[in-house]
């Protein structure tokens, strides 16, 4: 008997064989001594199997055991719901937090850009590209500018310069 | 409406009101469902109690692990609270929630395989292994077995088969489903339903066959035909 005639076989006695092919192996059936004997040892597992699935009763208190359910299900029941409320939410009012603070840090910018326009800040720092080991610091309200070189002053390049106040 | 009186309102005239369990203990499960569908936690929880180990043990057969199927059970109960609705009555509620908790175990079952590598038996056993080829078994493995023995043998069967042999056996002979349903369960073709059976079968009546020839002290060949 080879794996197509067994698995056909088997279909057959489980009643899943379609009908045109059941006379067929009904006949093959009474004809082979070898599918009788796979037929009865398929029922003799069948007839062990009926009524022999182990009972086996749950190891917990019918009150301890709903507890848990119960917890599972109310939390579910809450997280649902706060999705549910965020879905309720129009899309506007979702952007409504990220555009108001973009909109307050523009009119800020704005305001500050105004009050000190570019060139009329209280102090600038510059450093120049001809020396960049060299910075300049502007207070325009105190009038006064700082220039220093960030080389030691023996240097050959600091030959004449030092840290001078021009007021 | 409370529980007590959303019940009370599906009963007919005829039956006088109760209270609290005593009244959901006293329901029929399609008049519980009802009342659970409406919200009543109350109605449900009789329904738990009277499923419960039935579906604990259904969870139990298929991962032979009493953590995972305490685990799996509860997490099917959330989940046919969660599904409720769509409970419709073509299938009794018992049968319902075992779909649920079978469904559930599938899942699990396949997340730890995916987790383990495959076996060389297990490459085998798909293939069919040396079962397919071994001799028929003429031997009743029932005879002269109390039903308790035969119960502890069946479990001790189906615990040496693996989990695709085990289900597809389960599916079939304690849930009653057809070759088509369990390939939809299983996620497979009909053909692998069919040849999983066909090996777990011959497993189930092999390993059953040999038991009754250790208890009886002998390995007859007479009782099998080659």
């Amino acid at each position: 008997m080879n794996n197509d005639q067994e698995l056909k076989l088997q279909a057959f006695l489980d009643g899943e064989l379609p009908a045109r092919e059941r006379p067929a192996v009904a006949d093959w059936l009474a004809a082979d001594a070898e599918a009788r004997a796979l037929q009865q040892e398929w029922a003799l597992t069948r007839s062990a199997l009926a009524g022999g699935e182990p009972p086996r009763p749950l190891p917990e208190s019918r009150e301890f055991y709903w507890s848990k359910i119960q917890r599972e299900i109310l939390r579910g029941e809450k997280a649902g719901a706060r999705a549910a409320a965020r879905r309720a939410v129009p899309w506007w009012r979702r952007l409504l937090v990220p555009t108001a603070g973009l909109a307050v840090l523009t009119l800020g910018l704005s305001v500050a850009l105004n009050y000190w326009p570019p060139g009329r800040q209280p102090h600038v720092v510059e450093t120049a590209l001809a020396d960049s080991g060299a910075f300049t610091y502007r207070d325009l309200k105190e009038g006064i500018t700082l220039v220093w070189l960030s080389y030691p002053a023996d240097s050959g390049l600091a030959d004449d310069a030092g840290a001078d106040i021009i007021e | 409406m409370a529980g007590a009186e959303r019940l009370n309102s599906l009963l007919p005239p005829s039956v006088e009101p109760m209270t609290g369990n005593a009244q959901h203990s006293a329901a029929a499960d399609e008049t519980l469902v009802k009342a659970a569908q409406k919200g009543d936690m109350g109605a449900f929880e009789e329904l738990v109690a009277r499923h419960r180990d039935k579906i604990y043990a259904r969870a139990y057969s298929m991962m032979r692990n009493e953590d995972d199927a305490l685990d799996l059970s509860q997490e099917a109960w959330v989940k046919g609270w969660q599904r409720l609705q769509q409970f419709q009555g073509d299938a009794s509620f018992g049968t319902w929630m075992t779909r649920i908790v079978i469904n559930l175990c599938l899942d699990a079952l396949r997340r730890r395989k995916r987790q383990q590598a495959e076996s060389v038996e297990v490459l085998n056993e798909e293939a069919g292994g040396v079962e397919r080829h071994m001799p028929v078994m003429t031997v009743n493995p029932t005879e002269g077995l109390e039903r308790a023995e035969l119960r502890e043998r069946i479990d001790r069967a189906m615990a040496q088969l693996t989990y695709e042999h085990r289900t597809v056996l389960i599916l079939h002979e304690f849930e009653e489903m057809e070759y088509k349903q369990i390939a939809k369960v299983m996620d497979c073709s009909i053909g692998t339903v069919m040849s999983r059976l066909f090996y777990a079968r011959r497993r189930l009546a092999a390993l059953m066959a040999n038991w009754k020839d250790e208890d009886e002290g002998t390995n007859t060949p007479d009782k099998q035909k080659p």
